[in-house]
């Protein structure tokens, strides 16, 4: 998968845990830790605004592009 | 799920079991038929009480082929409910929109569509040994179910596609 995710990057940059994130956008932490290490097919726009305003940043600060990693079929 | 569908998949599983059983029973008894019309002299006028040997010559090979068929007719019976007591199973695991389910149905669509073939055979050797010229055996239903059958593959198939995108998205 060519999409990067930088959720851990953000959670350092406010200091907060994926436990503390899953409690406020109400997601589960086995969901959230499915789309921080990468291995997520799909994510909703529902799930990208909550941790937008929990982390108060945008979606590009969230998602980045590699094209020199292989695309997913 | 409406209440009709959940209480016929509670009862499918024990009711496609003993529809194995009595499938089993029937290809046991009519195979059992077919050796018996090997070994018995006179075979079938002497069973049937009297001789129309002279109006219905191909009578014997007629039935023997209908017999023959009706054993192939077992045997894709068989497969239908195998598949269909692992959809069965797949609903109550809670897990039945898969491709494997999908490719399940689509075979018995085929196989549904084989016995009909199959009934059509069997109608025209009756018709050719015992009344040449009627055959009485066409009807709808069989076909409008091949038909069902197909499409609700091809919906599943699709479901268990739309399925499989969901299982990643957060």
């Amino acid at each position: 998968m060519a999409i990067l995710v930088r959720l851990d990057e953000k959670l350092h940059e406010r200091r907060m845990t994926l436990t503390e994130l899953a409690a406020r956008v109400d997601i589960t932490v086995a969901n959230l830790s499915i789309l921080k290490t990468g291995k997520a097919k799909a994510i909703r726009f529902s799930t990208l605004e909550a941790i937008c305003i929990a982390l108060d940043c945008q979606p590009g600060d969230l998602l980045a592009h590699d094209p020199t990693l292989p695309t997913e079929e | 799920m409406t209440r009709t569908s959940a209480q016929a998949l509670a009862v499918a599983q024990p009711v496609i079991r003993i529809l194995v059983v009595v499938n089993i029973t029937y290809a046991v008894l009519i195979g059992g038929l077919l050796v018996f019309s090997f070994l018995m002299d006179g075979w079938p006028w002497r069973a049937l009480g009297f001789d129309m040997v002279h109006a219905h010559p191909w009578l014997p090979l007629g039935l023997r082929a209908i017999v023959v068929l009706g054993l192939i007719g077992a045997a894709i019976v068989h497969t239908i409910l195998r598949r269909l007591l692992a959809i069965v199973d797949t609903v109550r695991v809670g897990d039945p929109f898969i491709l494997e389910n999908a490719r399940r149905l689509e075979a018995i669509a085929w196989s549904v569509l084989a016995l009909e073939g199959l009934r059509l055979v069997v109608a025209a050797i009756a018709a050719v040994v015992w009344e040449p010229g009627r055959i009485d055996a066409f009807s709808f239903a069989p076909w409008l179910a091949v038909l069902l059958l197909f499409v609700l593959a091809g919906v599943f198939a699709h479901g268990a596609r739309m399925r499989a995108d969901l299982e990643g998205t957060v």
